[in-house]
């Protein structure tokens, strides 16, 4: 989230597209109940009728896959109404820039596709370049390659009727949210833009949140108090974990990670460090190589010296994409020996997930560390399979619970909260540091044989207090590391501080990422976090600080509750929340302000510290500027509507189906990669999740108060279908797709209605995904319907929108 | 005295209460089968083992379509019809609001049963030893100065928890604030003489699973009556109740006669068509 859960009570007006936040995020309906009591009104679009929708004021249908469609309309309604916050769209995002002279859209495509390669090359898509180096600009938004004016011929052709006639939105309702989430244009009016996994899994995943971010940046909706475009994470976790790396193509704190082709840290740095000429950039990510390199100093401690480029060579380099997808056609061809998990269950989650569990029986070995028996750890004996007919040697290690050791959990809002042991770990289950120690010291220990590049592991700074052999009772020092997250200064140094020497020992803490070094005197795991654990002791975990004291502006930020990256800031572009001299665009709500007597910023830490008008506010892109125009995508530089992979309609807005930038697996891969036609699947099928399960269900479908309440499997269908097909609410269906058919109870309801597509009526199904056949409740998973495509930056499987039939199984009893 | 105030525009149907009431409480779960009523409700009715139940109802708002979820459990009367009708004051209404139950006076009659005019109390027929079963507004928690599990739960504050005249003053100011988004009827202001369980609504609360047509008079006035004329025809019941009662003299009388009495039992299930109760676990 570019805010934080409390933030939204602080909406006018509150829009939920791409996610059930109600339901999957109940504890946010808190804030968004209180939002509501305040007067905020709630919209809500999805496919169905949700526990969201019946909580909104409005509610509005749509087809699965079509949110593009949606959200251009909408902008274009914005841009059509001149419902922009013109001062804000002026000075604080590139509207103004010139686009290079050759830049192109026809039928579909922007200029530079290659067809054969499925890809684009991006050098038409760049700001024309002034001879100061700068980027051309007119700030009257005239200049017609000037990106606002791209912008109005583009969205332009995103028309109500068009989009209704694509998305089957109904006009009237769809008027209804365009009039109503527009009004947000004023600069004392706020609207917040909540979504999840239902906006991320598709082909077109990132150009909806696109469309999403162009909407706020044009109403002027980013960085106030009740703005932002808020990414509600679908798990406790899920925000650490990405700002921890866990994605493939990114190191800690965001830093890519290195290619084959950046041989070398200088070339690693050149290839992914920015430059600016303007002045009033702050360009923030041209600290990069001090990040960098102070992580390589946490990782290889005194190994990491500027003779070996501080272990740069010891970082595995990647040639191309190891997203889920790819690991697992990988894994199915044979490539992969072995696999390890950590509390996951792609047998049940992973798509195509009858292909992914016939990949795992490719594997020579396979370990899985999680709190119960899952399917992925059981796949050997899933039904219809023969134990004996399985070689790989799986091994599962249990895990504890997350109340059963300490530790934090970084929330969507970017709160990095510290918790507390409250019980012992149930049997022989210990925590995921102490599985991660004990096997960091067996592989050593083996690396010191020799293997290949051993000097990633050996080299490995690592001391977290415990012994050289496991021992089952002694837990590593969790603040250990928490406090090598934070960072430390390798040497006494001295820096200077804006003119002022500041003098530190060796062995202190890092008070703030402004510190880090590209020299090696400073060492951090993760400079994002540079702030939170600034002294030696227990006490100066700021992730443990439990002070329920608003700040200044009292809008819900308790600055001293918990911690909160980066430097403690809470919202982020907060410098987009005041005008160009400092005053709050929202007065009533202000976030940060400039008091002009002590020339210093109130409120929220403000996004760097130079007085206003000095710096542009978003600090994290070169120009500064946010980017309605974003020539880094691989899929257009602006949102473009395309089918999904697996659609029953074809495209209304140009000849090309599906994004052009995609990878087609079952192209490339044909086996078990079957796609299906409208002829044969005629229905759209969609996934999700219900309050009562979680996820791949392994936490709920063991525990039998929770199993009370969703026992089975089921699919979701309009009473229109359910006639069509013969079907009442309990009988037993079969829902099948190209890739796979699973029997659920029909629960037919009110809750989906048909679409009217172009003038024809098209129905849309609903399965939810938790079910398995571990577990005191069982079932089969929607992910034996959902296939291998992802989204063409993400790679993101396409979970949410496919093509599939619906059948009555006779004899079946409910 | 304690209240509960429940606001069905405010309750999003997570069932947080619901499960919070069997965790505080520890009742086992049921064995459920894909849903047994509207919606996702599960299970299909209040029993021994589920004392409060969210239904879900597809209705019509001011003309369309909506979901609203609605909350079932013992009302807390102020003049209980079950307490009334109970002979010997196992049941007991409280000075701090809860309705509360002594096991060890109970003779098993389910007078209660019949009397609650809101079908609330259950019988536990799997025990040697049958008792009623509901709601208890948590009156263990509030003796410790806690709110009812399930309000603590309730992450929209759907469930209030406070003094009756404070909750109705609130209750009624939010009808007050927001005309058009309430039915102006507060559901156990005035019902069977009110109760110490408030429910706000914007749709008709029968929607929701109440009961209608209720009298504004305690039961008290007429339950013992009432309850004492029921003629047992009706066989199933006439011979359960029946049953029951010569058991729970005997239960107190002689212990000894342990397998008369589950035979009985037995009688009792079967012309009560009652399946044991399983569990999911
Ligand atoms: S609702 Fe029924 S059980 Fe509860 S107090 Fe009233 S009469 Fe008694
Ligand atoms: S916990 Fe609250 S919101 Fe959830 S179902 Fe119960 S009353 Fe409704």
């Amino acid at each position: 989230m570019t805010s934080h859960w409390i933030d939204m009570i602080h909406a006018d007006v509150a829009m939920v597209m791409g996610s059930n936040v109600v339901e999957n995020h109940p504890v946010a309906a808190k804030w968004l109940a209180r939002a509501k009591e305040r007067g905020s009104l709630i919209l809500n679009v999805d496919p169905r009728y949700t526990r969201t929708s019946s909580f909104a004021d409005h509610y509005c249908q749509f087809r699965s896959g079509t949110d593009v469609a949606f959200v251009n309309g909408m902008i274009n309604y914005a841009l059509e109404h001149d419902y922009i916050q013109r001062e804000y769209v002026v000075n604080y995002t590139n509207a103004s820039f010139i686009i290079n002279p050759d830049i192109g859209f026809h039928d579909g495509l922007f200029s530079g596709y290659d067809e054969a390669k499925r890809k684009y090359d991006a050098a038409t898509w760049q700001y024309e370049m002034g001879a100061d180096g700068m980027p051309l600009r007119d700030l009257t938004l005239q200049h017609p390659r000037c990106v606002y004016q791209l912008m109005k011929r583009h969205f332009s052709r995103y028309d109500v009727d068009t989009v209704c006639s694509i998305t089957g939105a109904p006009r009237e309702d769809y008027l209804k949210i365009c009039r109503n989430y527009t009004s947000t244009w004023a600069p004392d009016r706020v609207g917040t833009w909540l979504y999840a996994m239902g906006t991320t899994q598709h082909t077109n995943g990132t150009q909806n949140i696109r469309t999403y971010a162009i909407l706020q940046l044009l109403l002027g909706n980013v960085g106030l108090a009740g703005g932002g475009v808020n990414a509600l994470r679908g798990e406790s976790n899920v925000q650490g974990s990405t700002d921890f790396g866990l994605l493939f193509h990114i190191l800690p704190g965001y830093n890519p990670s290195p290619l084959a082709a950046e041989q070398g840290l200088a070339a690693y740095n050149a290839a992914n460090t920015p430059t600016s000429k303007d002045p009033k950039s702050a360009n923030w990510w041209g600290n990069r190589p001090k990040y960098v390199v102070s992580m390589l100093k946490a990782w290889y401690g005194d190994h990491a010296t500027a003779a070996n480029d501080f272990g740069y060579d010891f970082l595995p380099k990647r040639d191309g994409d190891y997203s889920h997808i790819s690991l697992f056609e990988a894994m199915y061809e044979g490539r992969i020996q072995g696999l390890i998990l950590l509390g996951q269950n792609p047998a049940v989650g992973g798509p195509n997930s009858l292909k992914e569990r016939a990949a795992l029986e490719k594997l020579e070995w396979m370990v899985a560390v999680d709190l119960w028996q899952t399917e992925t750890s059981t796949f050997w004996r899933r039904p219809g399979t023969d134990p004996a007919s399985v070689q790989t040697e799986v091994f599962l290690l249990p895990a504890c619970s997350s109340v059963e050791k300490e530790g934090s959990v970084i929330n969507s809002g970017r709160w990095a909260q510290w918790r507390y042991k409250a019980l012992e770990p149930v049997g022989e289950s210990a925590s995921d540091l102490w599985i991660l120690d004990s096997l960091f010291k067996k592989l050593r220990a083996e690396y010191a044989q020799g293997g290949a590049l051993p000097e990633a592991i050996t080299k490995l700074n690592w001391d977290y207090g415990t012994p050289e052999q496991p021992d089952r009772h002694q837990e590593p020092d969790v603040h250990r590391v928490a406090r090598e997250i934070n960072g430390y200064f390798t040497r006494d140094t001295t820096i200077d501080d804006k003119g002022t020497p500041k003098s530190f020992k060796k062995g202190d803490q890092v008070p703030g990422f402004p510190m880090l070094q590209a020299d090696g005197s400073t060492a951090s795991g993760n400079w994002l976090y540079c702030n939170s654990y600034t002294g030696p002791e227990p006490k100066d975990n700021k992730l443990a600080r439990r002070d329920g004291k608003d700040a200044a502006n009292e809008i819900g930020l308790y600055p001293n509750w918990a911690w909160s990256w980066p430097m403690n800031r809470r919202i982020l572009y907060n410098r987009a929340s005041v005008d160009p001299a400092g005053r709050p665009w929202n007065p009533k709500k202000w976030v940060i302000r400039w008091n002009e007597t002590e020339k210093k910023w109130e409120g929220d830490v403000p996004d760097g510290p130079w007085p206003p008008g000095e710096k542009h506010p978003f600090i994290m892109r070169a120009d500064g500027h946010a980017a309605l125009w974003a020539a880094t995508l691989k899929d257009g530089p602006l949102p473009e509507f395309y089918e999904p992979l697996e659609s029953p309609q074809h495209n209304l807005m140009s000849s090309v189906q599906v994004n052009p930038a995609i990878k087609l697996w079952h192209k490339s891969n044909p086996e078990l990669n079957p796609v299906g036609e409208e002829a044969t699947y005629p229905i759209i099928g969609t996934t999700y999740r219900v309050s009562e399960h979680w996820q791949a269900g392994a936490m709920t479908r063991n525990l039998p108060w929770l199993a009370e309440l969703v026992p089975d499997a089921f699919v979701e269908m309009s009473q229109a279908l359910a006639n069509q097909r013969g079907i009442v609410n309990g009988d037993r269906v079969q829902v099948v797709t190209a890739r796979g058919a699973m029997d659920v109870y029909a629960l037919v309801t009110n809750r989906f209605q048909p679409f009217r597509v172009d003038g024809r009526l098209v129905h849309e199904v609903g399965v939810v995904w938790h079910f398995g056949w571990e577990g005191i409740v069982k079932g089969d998973s929607a992910n034996v319907l959902t296939s291998h495509v992802g989204d063409a930056n993400t790679m993101i499987p396409e979970y949410k929108a496919f093509l599939c039939d619906v059948r009555k199984i006779t004899g079946g009893v409910a | 005295m304690n209240a509960m105030l429940i606001d069905s525009t405010r309750c999003v149907g997570c069932r947080a209460c619901q499960i919070a009431c069997k965790s505080w409480n520890e009742l086992p779960s049921e064995k459920t089968q894909f849903f047994a009523g509207k919606g996702y409700q599960n299970p299909k009715d209040l029993s021994a083992t589920t004392w409060t139940l969210i239904t879900y109802n597809e209705t019509k708002r001011r003309g369309r379509f909506d979901w609203v979820f609605g909350k079932r459990q013992c009302m807390h009367c102020l003049l209980p019809a079950c307490a009334t009708a109970c002979p010997v004051t196992a049941l007991k209404k409280t000075p701090e609001g809860p309705v509360v139950y002594d096991s060890s006076i109970c003779l098993g009659c389910r007078y209660c049963q019949l009397a609650c005019p809101f079908d609330v109390p259950r019988f536990e027929w799997d025990k040697v030893f049958t008792k009623i079963t509901k709601c208890t507004m948590c009156a263990d928690r509030v003796a410790e100065g806690m709110e009812p599990a399930c309000c603590k739960a309730c992450p929209t504050d759907a469930i209030v928890f406070g003094e009756r005249s404070k909750l109705l003053a609130e209750a009624h100011a939010r009808i007050d604030a927001n005309p058009l988004n309430y039915v102006h009827h507060v559901f156990g202001e005035k019902e069977m003489g009110g109760t110490c369980v408030l429910h706000l609504s914007d749709v008709p609360h029968q929607e929701l699973g109440h009961a209608g047509g209720l009298s504004e008079e305690p039961a008290s006035a007429y339950s013992r009556p009432a309850m004492a004329s029921i003629p047992f025809v009706l066989t199933g019941l006439g011979i359960g109740l029946g049953a029951v009662s010569w058991v729970v003299n005997r239960r107190q009388q002689l212990a000894a006669q342990q397998k008369e009495i589950e035979r009985l039992h037995e009688i009792a299930e079967q012309a009560e068509g009652k399946e044991p109760g399983g569990t999911n676990s």
